[in-house]
């Protein structure tokens, strides 16, 4: 467990925080500025607090009332920058290696080979890094941190520089490494789809505060957090539970609430309870229950809110969970939609993304 | 080659590579200094270290006399040390040095500047203490660029004429280097011909020098 107790005067505002982070996985989720790569480089060593403590398991890496500051090197902690930071100097190989071979042998909790494989960096060892594309140079950067034996992985924006496809081929890497690995992540994003595929805690920061901690699902509705979620395009995260699976069509069957909805193929068991992510622009709203459509999904609801946010609308509709589809005004106005309104909410099954399951 | 011509070569190679070894440590030091902190009178001291660039050489000769001549300032302190600079190779040594110092720190300084300081916060996450940082990145990364700057200095220190001639002066096998060699032959009737003669040997040296460190850098740089 990460215990952050902390303070830190960041001249534009007062970062300070005291939160635990006892998941695989915590993210760390807010808009540029604020203060989520000072915390990751207080945690690392980089940046002393101003006050507070630091505590990994039971290991004080920092503590101004004990005078304890560990420097960086003796943390154990790897740390994955936003743009890689990989040795110009050093081949592949010796850039992977350079934490492992500085680590006692007694230490080293991997061996090259086996991240090498893991993260198929076997064709660029003996390459110069210097013509790498983005994606294999953020994989050598993982490898090279995984390497270095870390109590825990610090991974600031690794997917930030990369294009959308890249980004969903690194991430299955990162679901890999949660999974085989038993090394705490403390990951920072301004995405939250990039965040629900990893994990479904999440710290909120905004100038410095920490806005609510906890799952993702249960503080997505709280005061403070949907505007800034909203600010990065809204995702929608409905809780739901898996009752069938049928490789072969492509997709799964789930319940959500008292609602069926086919979501893409899951390869977790029937009975698995996962969240699912849905941006506001990909639900229509319709007053009849459709027919002769090829969208698969009719959740119906009762509309609860529409705010008007400067030409479109983001209507939130009651499906025994809450929606919000963003439509435009004179959608609104032809189909008279009001706040009781009962509409359907169509979703077609692939704009639906899956994420973490819950824990 | 007469062994005359070869003692001064020889005396002038040592010199020039005494002169390199010498700056290199606080060359590096001050260079990095200087590439990453900032501290009171900095504008100060990067100006008082690279006088010497400016500076009549003959001028910096004679100050190096009133500090660490025979009477100068630290020449008693130096004295029962049994050190004495003035009028010995060493002083020739220091001469040169102080002279090419600013070319190597200015060139270690520029090439630690080009070096991302956030690559050694990255070792340093990886486990390598600071030391070990600075040396196997930022040092190594600014190596050609130290490398061009040994280059300058030693090339500098094998010119080095009028520091030299004031502090350490001219005497033959001991102190008459290369230029102050040149500058006797041409002063005596018939000795143009063996100034020649060192002034091929001279350039040659420079030339060889030039080619070889400019091979290294490359096979750094690759």
């Amino acid at each position: 467990m990460l215990r952050l107790q902390l303070k830190k005067d960041l001249t534009q505002f007062e970062l300070e925080l005291d939160v635990s982070c006892r998941y695989a996985v915590t993210a760390i989720y807010g808009p540029s500025g604020a203060g989520k790569t000072s915390l990751l480089n207080m945690v690392a060593g980089l940046l002393p607090p101003d006050s507070g403590e630091i505590a990994l398991d039971d290991q004080i890496l920092f503590s101004s009332a004990r005078g304890i500051n560990l420097a960086p090197e003796k943390r154990r902690i790897g740390y994955v920058f936003q743009d890689d930071l990989l040795f110009p100097h050093l081949d592949v190989e010796t850039n992977l290696r350079y934490g492992h071979d500085l680590l006692p042998a007694a230490q080293r909790r991997f061996a090259p080979d086996q991240i090498v494989d893991l993260l198929q960096l076997s064709p660029l060892l003996k390459r110069s890094i210097r013509h790498l594309s983005g994606g294999e140079r953020q994989r050598i950067a993982l490898g090279r941190a995984l390497l270095s034996s870390p109590q825990l992985l610090l991974m600031d924006e690794p997917l930030a520089s990369l294009d959308q496809g890249l980004k969903s081929r690194i991430i299955p890497y990162l679901r890999h490494i949660r999974r085989e690995f038993d090394i705490p992540i403390l990951y920072v994003s301004h995405s939250v789809a990039e965040i629900l595929e990893l994990t479904g805690q999440v710290i909120v920061l905004e100038k410095g505060q920490v806005l609510a901690h906890g799952d993702f699902f249960k503080i997505a509705s709280q005061p403070g957090v949907l505007p800034l979620i909203e600010e990065h395009g809204f995702e929608n995260v409905l809780p739901v539970e898996i009752i069938a699976s049928d490789p072969s069509a492509g997709f799964s069957r789930a319940r959500c609430g008292e609602q069926e909805i086919k979501i893409p193929f899951s390869t977790q068991p029937i009975g698995s309870q996962l969240f699912i992510g849905l941006r506001a622009d990909d639900i229509i709203l319709s007053r009849k229950e459709p027919e002769g459509l090829s969208i698969r999904n009719a959740l119906r609801g009762k509309i609860t809110e529409i705010i008007d946010v400067g030409g479109t609308h983001l209507v939130y509709v009651d499906v025994g969970r809450r929606l919000a589809s963003k439509i435009t005004r004179e959608a609104v106005e032809e189909l008279e939609l009001t706040v009781g309104s009962e509409v359907f909410c169509l979703i077609k099954t692939h704009s639906l993304r899956l994420g973490p399951q819950m824990t | 080659m007469p062994a005359e011509v070869w003692d001064i070569v020889l005396l002038s190679l040592r010199v020039a590579i005494s002169c390199v070894l010498v700056s290199l440590l606080p060359g590096v030091v001050l260079g990095w200094l200087l590439a990453r902190y900032n501290f009171p009178f900095k504008t100060l001291v990067d100006a008082l270290l690279h006088l010497p660039l400016v500076l009549p050489p003959v001028v910096t000769g004679y100050l190096l006399l009133l500090l660490f001549g025979r009477r100068g300032f630290f020449g008693p302190a130096l004295d029962t040390f049994g050190i004495s600079l003035a009028f010995d190779w060493k002083g020739a040594v220091l001469a040169s040095a102080v002279v090419g110092f600013p070319l190597l720190l200015r060139a270690v300084r520029l090439s630690i500047e080009n070096v991302d300081p956030r690559l050694e916060t990255a070792a340093r996450s990886l486990g390598a203490t600071r030391l070990r940082a600075f040396l196997t990145i930022t040092l190594r990364l600014a190596l050609p660029g130290l490398l061009a700057g040994a280059l300058l200095t030693f090339a500098r220190s094998l010119g080095e004429f009028g520091a030299t001639i004031v502090f350490a002066g001219n005497i033959q096998g001991q102190t008459r280097t290369l230029p102050a060699a040149i500058y006797t032959y041409l002063n005596q009737p018939g000795g143009e011909d063996a100034a020649l003669g060192l002034v091929l040997v001279s350039a040659s040296i420079s030339l060889l020098a030039l080619v070889g460190s400019e091979f290294l850098s490359r096979r750094l740089r690759s």
